[in-house]
């Protein structure tokens, strides 16, 4: 459908939406070239100062104008003065949203957590709920080389149309629980060695006239002809080593459990390490520099991780912060306890940092945001590092984190401030479209009001049933009253 | 060790050591630092320096000896005469890499130095001397990883902490290696072409298996033909495994049993290598050949500290625990080390070490040990191990030899302190006890040739553990917990006790009412107090100057208390009568009608204990009763005064009024009861400016407290008084004559006129306190459920008589009766009616007592002699009659008392000079301790030298018995009188 939205047809997009936002229905076509119009009370565009009473035009999924400028006169138009705009939360590093993540294979680079996402997970739905609009989620934190992450929305029904960045970096884990430190790093030190004997195989077999990689490239289903596939190029990126006349190689010919880890070292794709302490990231850094991806490299990190603050902020890397925001560790003399504030030990050496929810219900991004003004950073910063930094550290501030022209049509329209506990998520446009109503919101109706659960039983199902109060009903017992009924 | 750890070290050290070293142009002197100890074990070339010092200067040792010159500006650190100084204990294993096997039998990949953590604290290690670490890869596999030698404390980047990676490439050929897992990895992906593949079997499984994979290892290393396939044991080990032996990194083998550390003689003795043997718990069996092949050997204490018993098998050959292989290799001269166990932590070095010295090895050499023989073989000799010019300052305190039970002190780590056993002492390592004692109780054994306990007996030699103020242990060797002090000396005994003295009574002649709190009089701190207990009388029962009619309050403290609550024993612990009346005839009347009196007070408590004991309450709802509660606890108090009830009663209510009339006023702030510490200052002609200090309970009005001021009397004033809304009335006796204060409290000072025979002045007083703490009630005898609401048909408590109370705790032995008492008959007379209401009491004076020992054995709980112990007279002729000794050989109890003030100290004297005069010096030291405490029922606290009591100790340079022998320190609750 191309015709234009007319307030009839935005009126059945917008049911048939909020009804879909639990089944996830994908949204009417027609949707993604709407003009919508949203008046609000205030923007907070989070890039200079709010906009009273300010509109925002949306067209083709993107936001054309913000301000006072009300758009085309034919644009769907929805007016709430007693609401806030606020751009969506972004989550920067996420282990949920998955049917059946990799855990297994110690170094999968070649992995994609496409193949894992999972559209209907109830986490996507709690993301719309809080507002957060972005997700990098990446798999594999029980691996060394966990797979590739993917940036996604949290409405769609195919991987497809949630997709907002594919290959949005590696999962590289510098410490798992129940593995020696020494071991882990031995396994990610290994897996850069394996793939630099592989490139030197490939040289010296083509040097060989050995073509036994040509013949895994076409058994792997590439195309050798293909232009990008038929070229060698030298070994680009930062790394120390460089595999020697490497341009004799056709790039189709790299094995495609390889390429992605090649990319990596080339500095063409991000790499989101797991570092459990600060010994980790010291580790972690060190194996960054040796493989030439420091550039490119992103800190996830956890525990006393912030003890080696310094080394990060030397590095330039950002990090992006665990859940728990506080670390409480005992003296080891006195074994008096000591408690940490880590956001701050971050902002005090200028370290770009990323917020985390804890889980899709639970210390989402904005009481995270929250939590941090309270512990003393200032709102902007403690609202960037839930919008603008994970927006950015994704490769995404083109598109994410503020609400300004050009930027994707992402609004929250909020019940108030966006930091406050008592504020939530009236509703939430992607893309243009009008994707979750609060109001309409099943779910948390139920938590609310005490509502049924819509396919439960009826309330006075139980009256007819033969329930045996100790153990619910024998198969008998429903027999029975299947019968008795029959009679009546 | 954590970063905040170091910076608090750093802070209180005052050690500006730079993370980059000072330029050499410049040596900054505060930069060193002179440590001193008794003994400085160098290690190196076996010296010993008698009162050593270690210079430190910018973490590097710059000299060492007796006769170093200190620069100026630099701190001196002296641990004392008896502290033994030794390089950081070097831990030649250690399980601090937290060593995992990979899976392959041979992984050269693995690095120890990757485990290693600089963020994390050390401290149990360095807690017990370890200051050098080497950390183990793995164990486990024929070639479990590559090692690395770590400091334990210092600097959170790995790298400066880190002696030596890769420190030797970490193998076994032991039984531990022979068994390792299968090895699979399954493919990826598993199609229907690609199998998921079995489990390989990994080799070697027997010792020959070893020796070959050893050699095919070599094999692969050198890259020779008669390798086997390099997948065998995994991509890329040869290459690996060349590469560290290119850089001549030792093999570090552990090999156990006899035949295993011979195939690594052979199998090393061929290749040129240079190895290591690990373990060797059978080398005593191939020492000599150990010595031939001129192998180093790290031993390995075969213990588990921590865990329960290991089956090791019942089989004939296997191999149970030896202790015997270090004792032999000294004797053939093979260069070794001793490391913690295996199976243990870096914290037990030192117990593996002497565990490793039965069979007689020299202490030094054991020592040597432990320190610059691991070094050298860990191949860092070159930084630490030993004390010497140049090396990194990591050294070891120890209150004793390391290797006879010293306790370690401090240890430094880079010239910087890491650990001080005070800090732990202080801090946190008994946190029931850091409740209780006053702060920086140090833990303390005191370790001395003679233990006189105090009742008797004698430990010889004998040990006291005192953890927070209180003595934990005592025997012939006690423990020494982590960051205990130990002090040595000939003998030690209990603090002595003042069976009856005056110190604190600043001259009065008062005799307080029985219900007079003692505790006002004293204060914490006084400076004649101490020196009373340095000279070893660490309790006085504080009497007033006389016996009064209702009994005068004595109470038991100690001079030297740090506060209060560590100061008052018991308060009142005694009452003093006497019997003896001017009118003979009347003698003991009003004495005997007093203990009347508390014989019914006392049945009267007993029934109602006793019905409370029976009664079961009624359920009811709680509500209803709290405020009948609050009338309840009114009632209960004015019980006490039945005199004064209908009085009170009125006054309360008038107090009501007036405070309901001033909140209806609503203009004034209401008046607040002037409870506290009230200061000025005072000019009274003639007198200079003096300070006035006023320390005052205030009940609904009802004043009391003290008062002390230089101008007006020479000790504190009793005073008494009321206030009447802001009016204050106060007066009391001074030494120059009757004081009187009159003011008015307003916005919280007291503006007063102070009036003493017939001058008076003004003062302003400013409140420092508000609280009494002096004036709290000494003991609560109300049983816990008087204080709850009352509920119907419950048995109303009688109510306390503070004049009687002490009476009826005296029946149940909580606290004494002293009575003065001379005369025979009368002695007799007196002890039949304290036993009639089932008391022992105290004969005071007891002029003739010993006439009658047989008839008031047993009766008594003991005599307070007079002072002149020994009399001479007509009858006797020329035998001098000790009447000490004669009741003490009675089976009396006696003890001494001063009957003065600061003349406390001279009690010891008055026990020497008994001895000197017949009495038995066992007798003596009973009558100064445990006999005084068991008299004046304070036995609970002091005394005696056992588990439990306060830890008031007098360590004397001979034998307390002797008169030769004087009190060199004192202890008092743990704390060391200064």
């Amino acid at each position: 459908m191309t015709t234009t939205m007319t307030r009839a047809t935005y009126a059945a997009t917008y049911a048939m939406t909020l009804c879909a936002a639990f089944l996830h229905f994908a949204p009417n076509a027609s949707a993604s070239d709407g003009r919508l119009a949203i008046r609000v009370g205030r923007i907070i565009t989070n890039n200079g100062p709010d906009i009273e009473n300010g509109t925002i035009y949306i067209e083709g999924g993107r936001i054309q104008s913000v301000g006072t400028d009300a758009g085309r006169w034919d644009a769907e138009v929805i007016d709430h003065p007693e609401l806030v705009a606020f751009p969506g939360w972004v989550e920067a590093h996420s282990i949920r949203g998955m049917d059946r993540p990799n855990e297994n294979i110690e170094v999968a680079p070649f992995l994609d957590v496409r193949d894992s996402i999972d559209p209907i997970n109830f986490y996507f739905e709690d993301c719309l709920r809080q507002g957060v609009l972005a997700i990098n989620v990446q798999q594999g934190s029980f691996c060394a080389i966990g797979g590739q992450g993917r940036v996604v929305k949290p409405f769609g029904l195919t991987i497809e149309d949630m997709t907002l960045r594919p290959s949005s970096g590696i999962k590289v884990v510098a410490t798992r629980p129940g593995r020696s430190r020494a071991l882990q790093v031995q396994a990610l030190r290994r897996a850069f060695r394996d793939l630099r004997d592989h490139l030197e195989k490939l040289v010296v077999d083509k040097k060989d006239g050995k073509d036994s990689a040509r013949r895994e490239e076409l058994f792997q289903g590439r195309d050798p002809d293909k232009e990008e596939n038929k070229k060698g190029r030298p070994m680009e990126g930062d790394a120390p080593w460089k595999v020697k006349n490497f341009e004799t190689v056709p790039r189709g010919e790299v094995d495609e459990k390889q390429s992605p880890l090649l990319r990596l070292v080339e500095g063409k794709m991000m790499a989101f390490v797991a570092c459990d302490g600060a010994v980790s990231v010291v580790q972690a850094l060190e194996i960054a520099r040796e493989n030439g991806f420091l550039a490119n490299t992103v800190l996830v990190v956890e525990g006393d991780a912030w003890k080696a603050a310094d080394r990060i902020a030397e590095a330039g890397v950002p990090v992006v912060l665990a859940p728990q925001l506080l670390y409480t560790e005992r003296d080891p003399m006195t074994g008096k306890e000591i408690e940490t504030f880590v956001p701050g030990v971050f902002r005090e050496k200028k370290v770009r940092f990323a917020l985390q929810s804890l889980n899709p219900s639970a210390q989402s991004l904005w009481f995270q945001a929250a939590t941090c003004v309270g512990y003393g950073i200032p709102r902007d910063e403690a609202i960037a590092a839930a919008t603008k930094v994970p927006a950015d550290i994704l490769r995404l501030g083109e598109r994410l984190g503020t609400i300004e022209k050009g930027k994707d049509g992402n609004i929250l329209l909020l019940s108030g401030d966006p930091l406050a506990v008592t504020t939530s998520v009236e509703y939430v446009v992607l893309d243009g479209n009008l994707v979750y109503d609060r109001s309409k919101d099943v779910r948390v109706q139920q938590v609310l009001e005490g509502l049924e659960q819509p396919n439960a039983a009826p309330a006075g199902a139980d009256e007819a049933s033969d329930v045996d109060p100790h153990g619910g009903s024998t198969k008998e017992g429903d027999t029975k009253s299947k019968t008795d009924k029959k009679k009546d | 060790m954590g970063v905040h750890l170091l910076v608090a070290l750093a802070a209180t050290l005052t050690v500006s050591t730079a993370p980059t070293p000072a330029p050499s142009a410049q040596p900054v002197a505060g930069g060193t630092v002179a440590i001193r100890a008794g003994s400085v074990h160098a290690v190196a070339g076996g010296r010993i320096i008698e009162n050593g010092i270690v210079l430190v200067r910018d973490g590097k040792i710059v000299a060492v000896g007796a006769d170093v010159v200190v620069p100026p500006g630099a701190r001196v650190v002296d641990y004392g005469p008896d502290a033994v100084l030794t390089p950081g204990l070097v831990a030649a294993d250690s399980n601090y890499g937290a060593p995992r096997p990979d899976e392959r039998t041979a992984d050269p990949f693995l690095r120890a130095a990757d485990n290693f953590d600089p963020y994390d604290s050390y401290v149990f290690a360095l807690e017990a001397g370890v200051t050098t670490a080497y950390l183990a890869p793995a164990r486990n596999r024929l070639v479990a990883g590559v090692g690395a030698v770590v400091k334990l404390a210092g600097d959170t980047d790995a790298e400066a902490r880190m002696l030596r990676d890769p420190a030797a490439i970490h193998g076994s050929i032991g039984l531990d290696a022979r068994s390792a897992p299968g090895y699979w990895r399954p493919p990826v992906p598993a199609t229907a072409d690609v199998g998921l593949g079995v489990v390989k079997p990994e080799l070697p499984r027997s010792l020959a298996g070893a020796v070959v994979a050893f050699r095919e290892l070599f094999a692969l290393a050198q890259g020779s033909k008669a390798a086997p396939a390099a997948d065998e044991y995994g991509d890329g080990v040869g290459e690996e495994l060349r590469r560290l032996m290119g850089e001549r990194v030792p093999w570090r083998i552990t090999a156990d049993s006899a035949p295993e550390i011979r195939a690594l003689l052979e199998l090393f003795g061929k290749n040129g290598q240079p190895f290591v043997v690990d373990g060797a718990n059978d080398a005593a069996d191939v020492a000599d050949e150990l010595a031939a092949a001129g192998a180093s050997v790290i031993l390995d204490a075969p213990i588990a500290p921590n865990r329960p018993g290991q089956d090791r098998g019942k089989d004939e050959d296997t191999r149970w625990p030896r202790y015997d292989a270090a004792v032999k290799l000294a004797a053939v001269g093979v260069r070794f080390a001793i490391a913690p166990p295996r199976t243990g932590s870096a914290s037990d070095l030192r117990l593996a070490a002497q565990l490793m010295s039965r069979g007689g090895l020299d202490p030094e050499i054991g020592l040597r040990a432990i320190t610059l023989s691991a070094a050298e073989i860990l191949g860092v000799a070159d930084h630490v191990g030993s004390l010497a010019p140049g090396k990194d300052a990591d050294l070891a305190v120890f209150t004793g030899h390391p290797l006879s039970g010293g306790a370690v002190m401090a240890t430094w780590v880079g010239g910087e302190l890491a650990f001080d056993a005070d800090d732990l002492a202080s801090a946190g390592a008994y946190p029931e006890a850091r409740e209780s004692a006053p702060a920086h109780t140090t833990n303390l054994v005191i370790q001395v040739d003679e233990l006189h306990l105090g009742d008797g007996n004698v430990l010889s030699p004998g040990e006291v553990l005192v953890i927070g103020g209180k003595i934990r242990a005592v025997g012939r060797s006690v423990g020494r917990p982590g960051g205990a002090r130990v002090v040595h000396g000939a003998a030690a005994m209990p603090g002595m006790i003042d069976a009856l003295g005056h110190l604190g009574l600043e001259g009065s002649q008062k005799i307080p009412a029985t219900r007079f709190d003692m505790t006002r009089l004293v204060e914490p701190g006084d400076r004649v107090d101490r020196r009373v207990a340095k000279a070893g009388v660490t309790t006085v029962v504080l009497s007033p100057r006389g016996p009064s009619r209702t009994g005068a309050p004595m109470m038991a403290y100690k001079p030297a208390g740090e506060d209060l609550d560590a100061m008052i024993v018991d308060s009142p612990c005694a009452l003093r009568f006497t019997w003896t009346d001017r009118n003979r005839r009347e003698s003991g009347a009003a004495l005997v009608d007093r203990l009347r009196k508390a014989a019914d007070y006392a049945k009267k408590w007993a029934e109602y204990q006793a019905k409370l004991a029976t009664w079961t309450p009624p359920k009811t709802e709680a509500d209803a009763e709290a405020k009948d509660g609050e009338k309840g606890d009114d009632a209960e108090v004015k019980e006490g005064e039945k005199e004064g009830d209908g009085e009170a009663k009125e006054a309360d209510k008038k107090d009501d009024e007036k405070k309901d009339k001033k909140k209806k006023k609503g203009e004034e702030e209401p008046a607040k009861p002037i409870t506290g510490a009230w200061e000025s200052k005072l000019t009274l002609p003639p007198f200079q400016e003096a300070r006035v200090r006023l320390y005052v309970l205030d009940e609904d009005g009802a004043v009391s407290g003290s008062l002390r001021c230089a101008s007006l009397a020479d000790g504190l004033i009793q005073v008494t008084g009321k206030r009447d809304g802001h009016k204050v009335e106060l007066s009391g006796e001074g030494s120059r004559g009757l004081v009187q204060l009159s003011g008015e409290t307003k916005d919280g000072k007291l503006k007063a006129k102070l009036t003493v025979a017939g001058t008076s002045a003004s003062a302003d007083f400013e409140q420092t306190a508000t609280e009494y703490e002096v004036a709290k009630p000494s003991e609560q005898r109300r049983p816990k459920d008087v204080k709850k609401p009352e509920i119907k048909g419950e048995p109303k408590a009688p109510g306390i008589d503070p004049e009687l109370e002490p009476l009826r705790r005296a029946m149940d032995g909580e606290a004494a009766i002293v009575v003065e008492v001379n005369r025979e008959d009368e002695i007799l007379a007196c002890v039949d009616a304290f036993e009639a209401v089932g008391i022992r009491p105290v004969l005071y004076g007891a002029e003739e007592a010993w006439k009658v020992v047989d008839k008031i054995e047993g009766r008594v709980a003991g005599v307070l002699l007079l002072h002149d112990i020994v009399r001479a007279s007509p009858e006797t002729g020329a035998l001098k009659r000790n009447r000490y000794a004669e009741l003490s050989a009675a089976g009396i109890p006696i003890a001494f008392h001063s009957d003065a003030e600061e003349g406390a100290i001279d009690v010891p004297l008055m026990a020497t000079y008994a001895v000197s005069q017949g009495l038995g010096a066992e007798a003596a030291l009973r009558a100064l301790t445990s006999g005084a405490a068991h008299m004046l029922a304070i036995s609970d606290r002091v005394g005696t030298i056992a588990p439990g009591m306060d830890a008031d100790i007098l360590l004397l340079d001979g034998s307390p018995l002797s008169p030769s022998s004087s009190v060199v320190r004192v202890w008092v609750a743990g704390r060391e009188v200064r």
